[in-house]
């Protein structure tokens, strides 16, 4: 199954630090040879100021040999660095912290700084002082103590790329820390600091970032960055999938992921199955029809991408295969326990995939073989039947469909549409779309937010590519 | 100089009465003078030229010549320096011997002419000498002799070409052989003329030859003078000597409009005049009568070649071919008509050579300004002050003008013939000669002019299928000179192409930059890599400002779409093919469009520059698509997606909205004729299978179109006619469904499977597919293996609301579109669902494609409306945009 693991495809987009769980986990579900994820982790934390960790790594990577002697080095060099960044940011926060000070802040930053130069004689380069020395703590894994250094930094700063880089560490450091309350907001400020204005790479905090200075190319990447950096909030935090759709569904960020990374449309295909359950009914339009929406852009970039999650979706809505799809998700079921991101959903995964096709299956049918049918879900057959039961009690089927367990069938029976019932449904949304173009209209100065909500279907386009 | 102004000298000197003719006479006296001299001459020719300009036309012109006459004798006295003891001879004589030189010399003329049966020449020279002997007895001098031995001698020699000519018919053309009619009658009218004198030749020919020149000669007054003319005569006769066959080869290579003043040059300082040390001078002479009206080009360019001999030094060397290049491009001064091919391939060599000296000395540079230097001293990279040479001149327009002539002859031969294809041959020249230049501007790290010689190569390259390219590219892999990127034998040439396409990219040239874009798409689609051609396409988002590029993006453009809707039709995407392919249909004007014919507007005459930018944008014919392929492409890919649409349709009004507009004329067009025969042309098999398929008959379809012959231009025609077979099966099963679903109520599926012979799993897929889309209101019984049909009959009534409902709808959206537009959202959310609507990525560039030409044609009055017009637009648009800059 190694090939489908997606992990050295998102490694270069994810910082450093944000590695190790990924190497972590890999050398869990044993993939790939033991020695060889260990090599990595080594390599990684080689380059990070993790020195007692880089050492154990490399003991038991190579057991009989020599700890380098650079480490302790390393080490000391970094102790004293961490005294002397510490020393220089005391100051300002003791300043900071004193009560009056915070009330005495206002909104405007250049203000602030006005007045924390007169009282308090801090300058700007105090102030930067935080976020060198936040950055550092981040570098040899006191996440926690990174988070705050940069958000009282972002509080007083005012170089925009400094401040946007510090976003991209205090994210890291949240994710890190696994406060997914705060990572998740966090990722929305930085979201709309990215979308808002042409951004800076993502500074310290990206490894590699690119050297050119094409500020459009430049979304691009940070985009591209935040897609992957938004796995780990949207995939732990108890609402992730339903944003996680509202994100990576919306135009640009679709985008993005066709442009510059497609392997992302396996957790978009996995987070559109997961969320077929919760529809609770406040979902917006674009998360209803995510189904619908994410395999049109499957079948568009096939020829660049495929796995058995995505292949499974083809071939259930694409070309209503059950046997295909039902080979297909067999073999996503590994994928997904085998990922990351998706391991802790996979019985979720399964439950969903297997409605949805059962969803198929009974609106194309009009009697069904139950063995048949337990058959295409993976289910023996007594299972199936339960299943079966279970569907049909807890969807609206209940009135249409009835199990004839003499012959052992399921019968289906969907009367058709009324026909003023279809002619209400197509004009239902036309009042509210009506009032929209006026409120667009009178607003004609600011592209109209509210008709994004409103749309039935979305659809995807080249825009930013 | 040219026929007309001798002649016009001529008639002036008949006529003795004209200062011309004194001021030449005068000329001549200060001849052996010094050089200075006769350049003050000139000045004061000059002057007096200024003044005599408000005069008559024709004065002009003989003001002219005489000036050039003049100049080239100050020529002819710069190499005198060298003195050579026949030309003072010659300088000494008078008035009057001159003319009878210049008999002489058209006498000899004639006797080349003759060797070579050149009957046009021997009548030109025949009707000059014959005025210059009139001119001889108005001033009541005598006939000269050489004059009736010259009569005597044509007079057999014609009479021999008659018998010749009437034994071999074939062997001269029309124009010659009108001129050998003519020269009979001139003969006898003029030997009666001078009968007595010919009698008297006649006589004493008989005589020795020598005597008989006695004879004659005593009857003139200058007998020494003759003797010594007919020596030499007699000599030439005998053996030719060296100077006169370079002469003959020139006549040949040429007609008789001939310098005499220049011929003397040639004749007497030859071998002198191109020195080393000359040859600044030379070239400075050269570039001074470049351009001016009389200039004889091909004597210019025989007098570079010949200083190119001479040149020694590197410095040399480069000035020279820099002049001999331009020189060879001015040839053909007409804009319509290409230039010589031997010229052209000479330019080539010389522009090779030009290059492999500037890269082997990287002290000397060609750029296009330099500061001012000496035209007339040599350089050498020791007395520059930082040890490099500049030189005026520019070696990327010496590559772009011999690529535009290739393009040029390419466009004015018949492609038809052999000669087209030998002159195709020659391109791999060119190719190499364009790396060459590549290698050397990557050299001189020169950005700009390497980016337009890489979009040179590019061009040549891009729409080539891959053997081509490998052939090319090997040319240029043996060349001694190589460009950093070459092909290599294991190499795919898309590598190659995309190098080349990177290092465009990064230019700084826009119009570079889209036709790389625009040739890489072309080169995917043509690899049927259809996908990533069109997500280039649609990320270069070129469809939103093609319309303000040039005509020749515009035509690339549109060969670019085109391309790609053909490799959407070779990869088995139907749609795809049919929605990119439709626009270019919907015009009727799809050879225009791709610059592959001039089109005949039926209602509007092109003016005759109109014309001529039409013809200059055509397209080499080998570059061309072929628009029957095309259309065969078009219509079975409109056939496959309206027939079934066609059959899923109830309602009359419905049926209005169509796909393709053409096709469903076509078909029209097809339902209405009383009598249809066998299928003749590929429409005929289209429009006959269209028929098959709406009648259920899959097969019959399926061999009709099989059976289009134009399929065999189609790279792996087998495997697209074997998808095509199964798309019109799969087609073929929906058509049933549809047209005959009101009269089952149950289907079984294996029956369906056996009448399409399509495996069950597919019948099943496809019936799965119509019911989930609710196109077919049924369900499947699996135990039972049937479709189980549910169709409910709509009252009017409720047929009329869903209509309303869908019209309100429909109203909605625009309304929402319009606003769109009026806020400027250029990515607006609406746009998109309307694009998700067709589902496919080529709906929704021409949604976009639409929305930029719907604005468009509101700025301009909407002159034109519609969809069709939209590729048309960007192009007339253009054109008439051309004409108002001009």
């Amino acid at each position: 199954m190694a090939e489908y693991d997606l992990t050295q495809k998102i490694i270069p987009y994810f910082d450093r630090h944000l590695v190790f769980p990924l190497l972590a986990h890999l050398a869990e579900s044993e993939l790939f040879p033991v020695e060889h994820v260990q090599a990595a982790q080594y390599e990684l934390a080689k380059g990070t100021n993790m020195v007692d960790y880089a050492v154990s790594l490399f003991q038991q990577l190579h057991p009989d040999e020599e700890v380098p002697p650079e480490f302790a080095a390393k080490r000391e060099n970094a102790v004293s660095t961490n005294e002397r960044l510490q020393l220089e940011a005391q100051a300002v926060l003791n300043v900071i912290e004193n009560p009056e000070v915070a009330q005495a802040l206002r909104q405007d930053k250049n203000q602030n700084l006005q007045y924390l130069k007169e009282h308090y004689n801090v300058t700007l380069e105090q102030i930067n002082a935080l976020y060198n020395f936040g950055k550092f703590q981040y570098t040899y894994g006191n996440y926690s103590g990174a988070a705050d250094y940069l958000y009282h930094f972002r509080v007083l700063s005012t170089d925009s790329d400094l401040v946007m880089s510090s976003h991209w560490g205090k994210l890291a450091s949240d994710i890190l820390t696994g406060k997914w309350d705060v990572a998740l907001e966090e990722l929305n400020t930085l979201r709309e600091a990215i979308d808002s204005r042409a951004p800076t790479a993502p500074g310290a905090f990206a490894a590699t970032s690119a050297s050119t200075t094409d500020p459009s190319l430049m979304q691009l990447h940070s985009r591209t960055w935040l897609l992957h950096w938004s796995l780990f909030v949207y995939f732990n935090h108890p609402e992730g999938r339903t944003l996680l759709l509202e994100t990576f569904l919306s135009p640009t960020y679709l985008n993005t992921i066709q442009t510059s990374s497609p392997w992302i449309l396996r957790y978009l295909a996995t987070a559109a199955i997961l969320s077929r359950k919760s529809s609770t009914g406040a979902l917006s339009s674009r998360v209803r029809h995510s189904i619908r929406e994410i395999v049109r852009v499957i079948q568009m970039e096939e020829y660049q991408y495929q796995d058995p999650v995505t292949n499974f979706l083809k071939e259930l809505y694409v070309e209503f295969d059950f046997e295909a799809a039902q080979r297909e998700l067999s073999k996503a079921e590994t994928v997904v326990t085998n990922d990351f991101f998706l391991g802790e959903f996979r019985d979720d995964f399964m439950d969903n995939a297997r409605y949805l096709i059962s969803e198929a299956y009974c609106r194309i049918h009009q009697r069904i073989d139950i063995n048949d049918l337990s058959d295409r879900l993976n289910l023996p057959h007594d299972e199936g039947e339960k299943w079966i039961v279970n569907l049909i009690r807890e969807t609206r089927m209940g009135a249409d469909a009835k199990i004839d367990l003499e012959k052992n069938v399921i019968e289906i029976n969907r009367p058709p549409q009324p026909i003023y019932q279809t002619v209400i449904e197509k004009t239902r949304g036309l009042a509210f779309r009506t009032q929209a173009l006026g409120a667009a209209m009178s607003r004609s100065q600011q592209p109209p937010p509210t008709m994004q909500q409103n749309e039935t279907q979305p659809a995807v386009v080249e825009g930013a590519r | 100089m040219s026929r007309f102004f001798r002649q016009a000298g001529d008639s002036d000197s008949e006529s003795e009465s004209s200062e011309e003719e004194l001021m030449s006479s005068e000329d001549e006296a200060p001849k052996p003078a010094k050089p200075a001299m006769s350049k003050f001459l000139r000045s004061a020719g000059d002057e007096s030229s200024e003044e005599e300009e408000s005069e008559e036309e024709e004065e002009e012109m003989s003001e002219e010549e005489a000036q050039i006459k003049k100049k080239s004798r100050f020529m002819r006295t710069e190499s005198e320096e060298e003195e050579s003891d026949e030309e003072v001879k010659r300088v000494v004589k008078s008035a009057r011997d001159k003319r009878l030189d210049e008999m002489e010399a058209s006498g000899k003329l004639m006797d080349n002419a003759l060797k070579i049966n050149d009957w046009v020449a021997i009548s030109s020279e025949f009707d000059k000498l014959v005025r210059m002997v009139q001119r001889q007895q108005n001033v009541s001098e005598p006939v000269p002799p050489f004059f009736i031995r010259t009569l005597v001698t044509l007079e057999s020699s014609l009479n021999s070409a008659v018998a010749k000519e009437k034994e071999a018919k074939k062997k001269m053309n029309a124009s010659n052989a009108r001129a050998l009619t003519a020269m009979k009658q001139k003969v006898k009218k003029v030997a009666k003329e001078h009968e007595n004198e010919i009698k008297q030749y006649h006589a004493v020919s008989r005589i020795s030859s020598l005597y008989n020149h006695r004879i004659t000669s005593h009857m003139y007054q200058d007998p020494e003078r003759f003797e010594q003319e007919y020596a030499s005569h007699a000599a030439a006769e005998a053996q030719p000597p060296p100077p006169k066959v370079k002469k003959v080869k020139r006549l040949v290579g040429e007609t008789d409009e001939e310098d005499e003043e220049f011929t003397t040059v040639g004749k007497g300082g030859k071998a002198m005049a191109f020195t080393p040390e000359s040859i600044f001078k030379n070239l400075q002479l050269v570039q001074e009568a470049r351009g001016k009206k009389n200039t004889d080009r091909s004597e210019q360019i025989r007098i570079l070649e010949k200083l190119l001999e001479v040149a020694v030094t590197n410095y040399q060397r480069i000035r020279v071919l820099l002049a001999l290049v331009s020189c060879r491009f001015d040839y053909n001064s007409s804009v319509s008509t290409h230039m010589p091919i031997d010229l052209w391939l000479s330019a080539q060599r010389e522009v090779d050579q030009l290059v492999a000296i500037v890269a082997q000395n990287p002290a000397y540079s060609i750029q296009e300004s330099t500061e001012d230097y000496d035209d007339l001293a040599e350089r050498s990279p020791e007395t520059e002050k930082d040890g490099v040479v500049r030189i005026r001149g520019s070696i990327i327009s010496f590559v772009d003008r011999l690529d535009d002539e290739f393009t040029k002859s390419l466009q004015n031969i018949d492609p038809h013939g052999t000669e087209y294809v030998d002159r195709l041959k020659d391109e791999k020249g060119l190719y190499s000669t364009i790396c060459r230049a590549q290698a050397l501007y990557e050299k001189l790290g020169h950005q700009e002019p390497l980016s337009r010689v890489i979009m040179r190569r590019l061009e040549h390259i891009y729409s080539k299928p891959d053997a081509v390219v490998r052939a090319l590219e090997s040319a240029v892999a043996a060349a001694d000179i190589k460009p950093s990127i070459v092909l290599d034998p294991s190499e795919e040439t898309t590598d190659l192409i995309h190098s080349l396409c990177v290092h465009l990219y990064k230019s700084n040239n826009s119009l570079l930059r889209t036709r790389a874009m625009l040739s890489h798409i072309f080169h995917y689609a043509l690899h049927n890599k259809f996908h990533t051609a069109r997500d280039m396409l649609l990320m270069s988002h070129l469809q939103e400002s093609i319309y303000s590029a040039d005509v020749a993006t515009q035509i690339l453009y549109n060969r670019t779409v085109v391309q790609l809707g053909l490799s959407a039709f070779r990869c088995g995407l139907i749609k795809e093919a049919q929605l990119t392919l439709q626009d270019i249909f919907a015009t009727q004007r799809v050879k225009e469009l791709l610059a592959q014919g001039v089109h005949q507007q039926r209602y509007q005459v092109l003016t005759p520059e109109q014309e001529k930018a039409e013809r200059q944008r055509q397209l080499p014919f080998h570059m061309h698509i072929n628009t029957e392929l095309l259309e065969a492409a078009f219509l079975v890919s409109s056939m496959l997606v309206e027939i079934p649409l066609l059959a899923s349709i109830d309602s009359e009004e419905q049926k209005r909205k169509t796909i393709s507009k053409s096709f469903r004329r076509l078909m029209d067009f097809a339902d209405r004729q009383v009598f249809t025969g066998p299928p003749e042309s590929t429409r005929d098999h289209i429009m006959q299978a269209s028929k098959a398929l709406q009648d259920g008959d899959w097969e019959k379809c399926r061999d009709l179109i099989q059976d289009i012959k134009i399929w065999s231009l189609m790279p792996e025609s087998a495997l697209v006619k074997e998808m095509l077979a199964k798309r019109i099966q799969e087609e073929g099963l929906r058509t049933y469904l549809f047209t005959y679903a009101p009269h089952y109520s149950t289907l079984s599926l294996s029956l369906l499977s056996r009448t399409f012979s399509l495996p069950l799993r597919t019948v099943t897929s496809i019936v799965s597919k119509m019911i989930w889309n609710e196109e077919l209101s049924a369900s499947l019984d699996q135990s039972a293996g049937v479709i189980v049909f549910h169709r409910i009959e709509l009252s009017r009534s409720q047929h009329l609301s869903q209509i309303l409902a869908d019209k309100v709808n429909a109203l909605v959206e625009q309304n929402e579109k319009a606003l769109d537009q009026k806020l400027g959202q250029v990515t607006s959310w609406q746009d998109r669902g309307d694009g998700g609507k067709g589902g496919k990525p080529g709906e929704q560039t021409q949604e976009r494609r639409g929305r930029g030409e719907r604005t468009r044609g509101g700025l301009r009055g909407g002159a034109r409306g519609g969809r069709g017009a939209r590729f048309a637009q960007g192009l007339g648009n253009q054109m008439s945009g051309a004409q108002r800059n001009r």
